[in-house]
C-alpha cells in the first residue's frame, strides 16, 4: 500500500482507470441481461442462471460503491480540474447499477415461475432482445472511445430512443388487455424493465459526454 | 488524459480558464521536478539570508524581539500564532529554525515554539471541514476528523512540554543525536550546503547594502527578504510536487481505502506529507474524504499522524542551510516530539481513542451549534494564543 505510493509512473492515468472499469460494470450488467432475458423467453428457467446473475449483480454494486469512492478521492486529491468528468461518471455508475437492478428484476419473474417463452410472438421478442443486447455494446464502445463525437452519440441515441415506442406500445397494450393478468401482467412488467434499461442505457452515453445540458446564452441574445 | 478530451468537445470545458489550467498542468514531470530542486535551492538561501539578517541586527534590538519567549507558554503561543499566520507548520519551524542558527533564540525558547507550530499547522484543515458545516452529517464527520488532529496535537503538548520544561526529555534527547551527526553546540557546523548558499546570500547583503541600508535595517531587510523567500519558495515547492504526485497519492489512498491498517496509513500519511513538503495537504485532502464518509475518522487519525511526522522533513532541510548544529537540535526536536507523541497517544491502545474521542464529542456539539465551531477555531488558534503572548511576555 505504502510502496504503491512508488510504484509507477506518476502520470499513469487515474479516471482512465475508472473509465475501463465502468466499461467491465457495463459489461456485466449487459451479461446478466443477456441471461435473465433468456431465463425468461426461453425454457431454460432461471435455476440455471440465478446465481450467477445474482454474483453479477452484487459485483456491479461492490463495483459501483469502490468506483464512487474512488472518485470522491480523486477530487480531493485533484481539486476541481476533472469535475465535468466526474460528475459524468458518477451519473455512468449509477446508471449502470439501475441497469443491472432491472435484469435483476427480469430475473426475479423467472424465479416467480413466469415464463414468456410460450408467447405466439416469442421470436420477435427474442430478436428484439438481441438487439437490446447489442445497445450495450455501442455504448460501452463510445464510453472507451475517447475520439466519439456528437454525430456518433447522437445517431445511438436516435436508435435507441426508436425503440421506445414500441416498447410503451406493448405497456400500453397490456394496461387496456381483456387477456387473463397471469399472461399480461408479466409481459407488462418485462416491457416496462427494458424500456428502463433503454433509457438507462442512452442516459450512459449521454452522460459521459454531457453529465448537465449545456448552457450557450449567445443562441438567445444578440451579444 | 484522453477522455477529457472527450468531454471537452462537448464544450463545457472550452473556457479561457481551462486553458490556462492545461498550460499549467503541461508542464512535463521533469521540467517540474527540476523547478523543485531549484526552488529547495532557493528557500536554503531564504534561510541562510534570514540566520545572516538576524546576525546584522545590534543584541540591543535581537533581545527585544525575542524577549517574549522566554516563558514557554509564551514561546508555545507564538508557535501556535506565527504558523496560523503563515498557514504552514513547514514554514514556521524553518524561520524557528533560521532564527536558532542565528544565536539569537536558545534550544530550550524553540522547542515550545515548534511544539506550538505543530498546533497551529491544524488551522488550515479545520478551517477545510468548516465548508462542510451546512450538511450536518458530513460537517459532523469533516470536524471530527480535522479536531482529531488538534486533540493530538494539544494532548501531545500537555503531556510533553511539562516533561521538556522540568527535565528536557526531547531537547536533551535532539542535542544527544545532533552532537553525533555534526558536533555538540557553539561550534561552527561546517554544511557543504551553507557553503552552496553563500553566495546568493551575500548579493542580497550587498543589494541592500546598494541601496544604502546599514545596521539594523539592513538586518530587517535581509530577514524580510529571507521571510519572503522562504514562503515564496514552500508554496511553489507544494504545488509543484502536489503536481508531481498527485497520481500516486490518489492511488496510494485507495489502495489504503481497500486494505489499510493503522500502521499503514500512518505511513502514508508521513509519505505524501514527505513529498508534498506540506502537512496541511495531506491532512485537507482527507478532510473532504471524511466529510463525504469514504474514511472513518479512525482510518483517517492515523494518516494526520503520519503527516505530523512526516512535515519535519522541511526543518531538517533548513537546518543543513545553517552554521549552527542547535538549528538541528531544533529540527530533530520537532521530529521527536511527534514520533513520542505517537508513542504515547497512538501506540498504547487507552490512549489511542482518547483524540477520537474527543474529536467525536466536539463534533456532535458543532453540529448542534455550528457557531461553536467557529468560536472553537477562533478560541483555539488566535484568542488563547494572544492571551498567552500576552500575558506571559
Amino acid at each position: 500500500m505504502v510502496l504503491s505510493f512508488f510504484k509507477g509512473g506518476s502520470g499513469e492515468g487515474d479516471l482512465d482507470h475508472i473509465f475501463a472499469k465502468t466499461i467491465t460494470m457495463l459489461g456485466n450488467a449487459r451479461h446478466s441481461f443477456d441471461l435473465a432475458t433468456l431465463a425468461l423467453l426461453t425454457d431454460a428457467g432461471a435455476s440455471a442462471v440465478e446465481a450467477d446473475i445474482r454474483e453479477t449483480d452484487e459485483r456491479i454494486n461492490s463495483d459501483e460503491q469502490e468506483l464512487r469512492s474512488e472518485l470522491v478521492v480523486h477530487v480531493s486529491v485533484k481539486g476541481n480540474a476533472d469535475i465535468g468528468s466526474v460528475l459524468g461518471l458518477t451519473l455512468v455508475l449509477k446508471k449502470i447499477e439501475r441497469i443491472g437492478d432491472q435484469a435483476k428484476n427480469i430475473l426475479e419473474l423467472s424465479v416467480s415461475g413466469l415464463s414468456l417463452a410460450s408467447r405466439p410472438n416469442v421470436d420477435d421478442m427474442l430478436t428484439q432482445r438481441q438487439e437490446l443486447s447489442t445497445l450495450f455494446t455501442e455504448a460501452a464502445n463510445l464510453l472507451g472511445d475517447p475520439g466519439a463525437d456528437e454525430d456518433a452519440i447522437s445517431d445511438f441515441t436516435d436508435r435507441a430512443n426508436a425503440t421506445l415506442p414500441g416498447i410503451q406500445e406493448v405497456i400500453d397494450q397490456c394496461m387496456v388487455s381483456d387477456q387473463p393478468g397471469h399472461e399480461v401482467v408479466p409481459l407488462a412488467f418485462y416491457y416496462r424493465y427494458l424500456k428502463r434499461i433503454v433509457v438507462n442505457l442512452i442516459g450512459v452515453v449521454r452522460s459521459s459526454s454531457e453529465p448537465v445540458p449545456l448552457l450557450d446564452h449567445h443562441e438567445e441574445t444578440d451579444i | 488524459m484522453t477522455h477529457q478530451t472527450n468531454l471537452g468537445e462537448s464544450g463545457y470545458r472550452n473556457s479561457s480558464v481551462s486553458s490556462q489550467r492545461s498550460f499549467a498542468a503541461n508542464i512535463s514531470g521533469p521540467v517540474r521536478f527540476g523547478g523543485v530542486i531549484a526552488l529547495i535551492y532557493i528557500f536554503l538561501v531564504g534561510v541562510s539570508s534570514l540566520e545572516a539578517g538576524i546576525k546584522l541586527m545590534g543584541e540591543d534590538t535581537q533581545e527585544q524581539l525575542f524577549s517574549a519567549v522566554g516563558n514557554p507558554i509564551a514561546a508555545l503561543c507564538v508557535g501556535i500564532l506565527g504558523t496560523v499566520l503563515v498557514q504552514s507548520s513547514s514554514a514556521s519551524t524553518s524561520v524557528i529554525v533560521g532564527l536558532v542558527a542565528s544565536g539569537v533564540l536558545g534550544v530550550d525558547d524553540a522547542v515550545p515554539m515548534v511544539m506550538g507550530a505543530n498546533i497551529g499547522t491544524t488551522v488550515t484543515n479545520t478551517l477545510v471541514s468548516l465548508g462542510h458545516i451546512r450538511q450536518s452529517n458530513e460537517f459532523k464527520r469533516a470536524f471530527a476528523a480535522a479536531t482529531v488532529h488538534d486533540f493530538f496535537n494539544v494532548l501531545a503538548v500537555i503531556i510533553l512540554l511539562p516533561l521538556e520544561i522540568a527535565f528536557g526529555v526531547i531537547s536533551e534527547s535532539a542535542q544527544w543525536i545532533s552532537e553525533r551527526l555534526v558536533g555538540s553546540s557553539g561550534t561552527e557546523w561546517k554544511s557543504p550546503v551553507k557553503a552552496w548558499v553563500k553566495g546568493p546570500v551575500g548579493w542580497l547583503k550587498d543589494l541592500w547594502d546598494a541601496v544604502g541600508a546599514s545596521g539594523n535595517l539592513q538586518g530587517a531587510l535581509m530577514v524580510a527578504t529571507g521571510l519572503v523567500i522562504v514562503l515564496v519558495a514552500l508554496a511553489f515547492i507544494t504545488k509543484n510536487m502536489r503536481s508531481l504526485v498527485a497520481d500516486r497519492v490518489e492511488r496510494s489512498i485507495n489502495a489504503m481505502l481497500s486494505r489499510g491498517g493503522g500502521i499503514v496509513a500512518l505511513f502514508l500519511g508521513l509519505v505524501i506529507t514527505v513529498a508534498v513538503q506540506s502537512s496541511s495537504i495531506t491532512t485537507s485532502i482527507l478532510i473532504p474524504l471524511a466529510g463525504a464518509g469514504v474514511v472513518s475518522l479512525r482510518n483517517a487519525y492515523p494518516v494526520t499522524l503520519g503527516a505530523n511526522v512526516g512535515t519535519t522533513i522541511t526543518a531538517l532541510l533548513a537546518s543543513l542551510a545553517a552554521s549552527s548544529p542547535d538549528s538541528l537540535t531544533v529540527a530533530l526536536a520537532h521530529s521527536i516530539f511527534n514520533v513520542a507523541g505517537i508513542f504515547l497517544l497512538y501506540v498504547i491502545p487507552v490512549a489511542r481513542n482518547v483524540p477520537v474521542i474527543a474529536a467525536e464529542k466536539l463534533a456532535e456539539i458543532a453540529v448542534e451549534r455550528r457557531t461553536l465551531a467557529v468560536g472553537y477555531v477562533a478560541t483555539v488558534f488566535i484568542v488563547l494564543p494572544l492571551i498567552g503572548v500576552t500575558a506571559l511576555r
